[in-house]
């Protein structure tokens, strides 16, 4: 007859315990109503514990279960995508909790508790986030753990230390797992989709979206080169090539406005290529960031017309890529008709000073080049002044202003200041949107480029020398270029002056700094290792440990590594010594047991010593004052407190070793 | 189909009277909820694969191999684990009969949530960790049959320690219950009076009277024990009444002629039960079977046992 399982006491604790855990690492993302339905659900279940409530009856339920609906419609303002679909698991986890009578919804509630932690991943592969989450499978294993001790009444540790020891034994085959497990593409295509904003550059820019995003002290991408890190002034980091402008807003073309046979980028291959790889965060955008002419090794990722690299997916995760990049290649040595008029066009009738002015210098210079060197002296030599909050412009006319008035701009307004002054003087020109420079690790060699290192520069076309680079910022502050952003506006002390808790803020202290960087360094480490673990670096791996991939010597190694670790856990389980270990007395006494069980009278389970004495002489007559001797002062030894008397015990052993 | 799984679990696991679990003895698999376990790690491996997660593959390996982890963990609680028949209390038919096992740890190991039952009886759970041995009493209807009952074989379970595995074994414990026969009212005792030798079947008037104390012997009813004297530090003492000495009685078989066996038994059992309930004298003469008039709990055992095991073999125990 079996009964309904109960919920011992320990475990019910352990498991409100890992509710809240859980949802330790998606606070930031669900509304704040759910963390209310956890107390809710939390305080409701204890209350019933202690006996002063009852569970809720289905209409109740059926109102909870309506509302958390309702709730995430409002919050998300659709059912269908990730974020609702997890802030829905995280309220069915929280309302199991008032279902929970029985061992089998424990099941269900702590089964779905993996899946929460599976959702994390989702959003964030951060190390930080997997150690909490690591954290989380052993809690949930430590309730799992506690539901099968029963009668624990008092809240205790015990299941935790078996839950870590559980887990511990499980990590390294789970690491032989990931690596060997083959990876293949998606089964089908993932309806659900993150909601998430993109961050970084946008596809289109206005003056002041660059500047928006230099406040931000986030990690853009990380950059390994394979050698030396070129100078800080060469990196530039291409991302958007912009040849359109419409209402004041520059943006790309689009791959299909770009004729056929003008879609894929001329090879130009001369000269060793500096290879690099480059970690970017999630962006939700498609395109990559490389240095100029670059092409990458990696399938899946693509070049554009115009030399830069961009993927048909969206970035949803950390990813890794490789490049290849010929800085000093000529692109485009011709420039084809279409191509000329689209990077020459201008609206009709907008910043008709930028355009007389423009004018006016082209006819007195003798050929494009004086054009882009007298534009850029106009910048340097006139009052303009480089700024993280440059004033407001208008709608009409932007440029006009901002070259004539205000004069007050960050990079994206130089940049697209200069390229409609190019294209008015006939020369073709674009705007180029990404990020300039970047931080050394000095401890890993890497380089991480900020969103505060976003900018925005231009290129122009010269007959002979194709597309050049001109960086029209670098004329008003030079600073920028050479030392960064930091130190170019650090007069105006605007530097991410919304950020106050930045760790970057305090980089002028040591400590801080030191930590911050090896942190880094870590997270590189990681996300090269885990996060961008892939079919073809699994590949590489296999053939570096196997020379190949052979179905035999791989179930050999699973086997073998499996064998190696459970092996060992094994025999600590099975072959645990006595922790607490017998007395030396005892010890003596049982050997005297074994000997007389020698000569037939073996020692009852339960039997005390006089009782056994006494059949034990019955049977061996010869040695009855022995066995009389011998029991008599195990006796007074053992209970006489006398087991310290070091002679006593040497003279006891004596005797037993007589026996016989 | 059932006896040859009956003649291979005899063969794997031969009964005794003390069984120590090991690996002939035990039986591990994936239990129902390990298997729901099972479905929940495929759908995560699939939100893996679909979302091209790393981490999420390393979460669905850890509770795969965590799961392989357990296979150790759950065998190790149960191996080790020693379970000593004790005794089994005789019942009367369809009685719960108590049956009385203990757990012992060979080593110093822990072995948690083991649930103990028969089949149709109650199960009980039993933690071994503070203490290395724990008697354990279960109860068990015994059926209508008089003799030794037999529980079967006794089933040994645990999921500790994370309920995906389910492991067990089934022992037989050579442990018997006595049934006594159902005790059948009749009437009047036929031929009582010819039968008793001294005519000392009519009550003395005053049977309770009290006549003196003699000092305790084993099988002595409580009722009778002279506690007042023992809590003033004296022997262990019985109240002895008049009555007693005087009536004795002879329960024999051929007091039911013409009846068939268990109808016989079934009477003698009434009367035997009759005369204890009043402390009389009583005797027992069965084919091949005598015992002479007495009385006390020893006494009445004795005469149950032997109604209960008439024409049955007596296995010795």
């Amino acid at each position: 007859m079996k009964a309904p399982q109960q919920i011992p006491r320990n475990a019910l604790v352990w498991i409100i315990l890992a509710l809240f855990t859980l949802v330790l690492p998606h606070l930031a993302r669900v509304p704040t109503w759910v963390l209310a339905v956890y107390l809710l659900a939390a305080t409701w279940r204890v209350m019933v514990y202690r006996g002063s409530w009852s569970f809720p009856r289905w209409p109740i339920k059926l109102a909870l279960i309506a509302s958390a609906f309702v709730g995430i419609l409002l919050s998300y303002t659709s059912l269908i995508g990730l974020e609702p679909m997890v802030a829905l698991l995280l309220a069915a986890f929280a309302f199991k909790l008032l279902e929970l009578a029985e061992r089998k919804d424990a099941y269900v509630l702590l089964f779905l508790g993996y899946f929460v932690i599976l959702t994390e991943f989702l959003f964030s592969q951060d190390l930080l986030i997997v150690l909490l989450c690591l954290l989380n499978v052993v809690l949930v294993t430590t309730a799992l753990v506690a539901l099968h001790r029963p009668g624990d009444d008092r809240f205790n540790a015990r299941p935790a230390r078996k839950a870590t020891a559980m887990v511990l034994q499980a990590l390294p085959l789970m690491l032989v797992l990931f690596f060997l497990f083959p990876r293949i593409g998606p089964l089908w295509t993932v309806p659900l989709k993150s909601q998430q904003a993109k961050t970084g550059m946008s596809e289109f820019m206005s003056p002041g979206d660059v500047s928006r995003l230099s406040r931000s002290g986030e990690v853009a991408f990380r950059v390994k080169f394979e050698g030396e890190i070129p100078p800080q002034s060469q990196l530039y980091w291409r991302g958007l090539v912009m040849s359109r402008l419409r209402q004041n807003t520059w943006s790309a073309l689009n791959y299909y406005e770009v004729p056929a046979t003008e879609r894929r980028p001329a090879p130009v291959l001369s000269g060793e290529p500096l290879s690099y790889s480059v970690i970017m965060e999630p962006t939700q955008q498609r395109w990559l960031y490389s240095l100029r002419y670059a092409s990458s090794p990696d399938a899946g990722i693509l070049g554009a017309s115009d030399y830069r690299l961009f993927r048909p997916l969206p970035i949803e995760d950390d990813f890794l890529y490789q490049v290849r990049s010929w800085p000093e290649a000529k692109l485009d040595p011709a420039l084809s008709a279409w191509r000329r008029r689209a990077e020459l066009a201008l609206p009709a009738e907008a910043n008709p000073r930028a355009r007389a002015l423009a004018g006016s210098i082209a006819a007195d210079a003798a050929n494009p080049r004086q054009i882009v060197a007298r534009v850029l002296a106009l910048f340097n030599e006139q009052p303009f002044v480089y700024t993280l909050e440059p004033p407001l412009l208008p709608i009409d006319n932007p440029m006009d202003a901002f070259l004539f008035e205000t004069r007050r701009g960050f990079c994206e307004h130089y940049a697209s200041a200069f390229v409609i002054m190019m294209r008015a003087a006939g020369v073709p020109a674009r705007v180029v949107a990404g990020y300039q420079g970047g931080e050394v690790n000095p401890v890993n060699r890497t380089v991480i480029v900020h969103q505060f290192d976003a900018h925005a520069w231009a290129e122009v076309w010269l007959e002979g020398e194709g597309w050049i680079r001109v960086d029209p910022t670098s004329a008003v502050a030079p600073e920028r270029i050479e030392r960064g952003l930091e130190q170019a506006i650090a007069e105006e002390g605007t530097f991410l002056a919304d950020s106050p808790l930045s760790p970057l803020r305090y980089r002028s202290i040591n400590l801080v700094n030191q930590l911050r960087l090896r942190y880094d360094a870590l997270t590189y480490r990681w996300q090269s290792w885990v996060v961008g673990f892939n079919a073809e670096t699994q590949f590489e791996l296999l053939q570096r440990w196997f020379g190949g991939v052979d179905a035999r010597k791989f179930a050999l190694f699973i086997l073998g590594s499996f064998a190696l670790v459970l092996v060992p856990v094994a025999l600590s389980l099975l072959l645990r010594r006595r922790t607490n270990a017998l007395s030396k007395l005892d010890r003596l006494y049982l050997q005297f047991c074994a000997r007389l069980a020698r000569m037939g009278v073996t020692r009852e389970p339960g039997e005390s010593p006089a009782a056994y004495a006494r059949r034990a002489q019955r049977s061996v007559p010869r040695l009855a004052d022995r066995i009389d001797a011998i029991t008599g002062d195990y006796q007074r030894l053992a209970y006489a407190g006398e087991a310290q008397d070091k002679a006593a015990l040497a003279r006891f052993a004596r005797a037993v070793r007589e026996v016989g | 189909m059932r006896s040859r799984f009956r003649n291979w679990v005899d063969r794997r696991i031969p009964p005794a009277r003390m069984v120590t679990l090991d690996q002939r003895r035990i039986f591990i698999f994936p239990s129902r909820v390990g298997l729901f376990f099972g479905l929940c790690l495929l759908v995560m491996l699939l939100a893996a694969i679909n979302f091209q997660n790393n981490l999420s593959y390393g979460l669905t390996f850890l509770l795969f191999t965590l799961f392989v982890v357990a296979i150790l963990h759950t065998y190790a609680n149960m191996s080790g684990l020693t379970i000593r028949a004790v005794h089994a209390r005789p019942a009367f038919p369809g009685q719960q009969a108590e049956f009385a096992l203990q757990l012992e740890r060979s080593r110093r190991k822990e072995h948690i949530a083991i649930r103990l039952g028969w089949p149709g009886g109650v199960e009980v759970t039993a933690n071994l960790a503070e203490c290395d041995s724990l008697r354990q009493q279960l109860y068990l209807p015994v059926g209508q049959q008089r003799g030794w009952y037999s529980p079967g074989r006794l089933r040994m379970e645990s999921s500790y320690p994370l309920g995906l595995l389910r492991c067990w074994s089934w022992v037989d414990l050579e442990l018997y219950a006595l049934v006594y026969p159902r005790p059948l009212a009749s009437a009047e005792l036929p031929g009582l009076a010819a039968e008793s030798p001294d005519g000392a079947a009519v009550p003395i008037e005053g049977s309770d009277d009290f006549y003196g104390f003699r000092n305790y012997r084993e099988g002595d009813s409580l009722r009778q024990i002279y506690w007042k004297g023992l809590a003033r530090g004296q022997n262990l003492q019985v109240k002895q009444y008049a009555a007693y000495a005087d009536r004795s009685v002879w329960l024999d078989w051929e007091l039911f002629p013409g009846l068939p066996t268990e109808q016989r038994l079934s009477h003698l059992c009434y009367w035997a039960l009759a005369f204890d309930a009043q402390g009389d004298e009583y005797g027992l003469r069965l084919p091949g079977v005598t015992i002479a008039p007495d009385c006390g709990e020893l006494h009445r055992e004795r005469v149950l046992r032997a109604l209960a095991l008439h024409g049955l073999e007596d296995p010795g125990l």
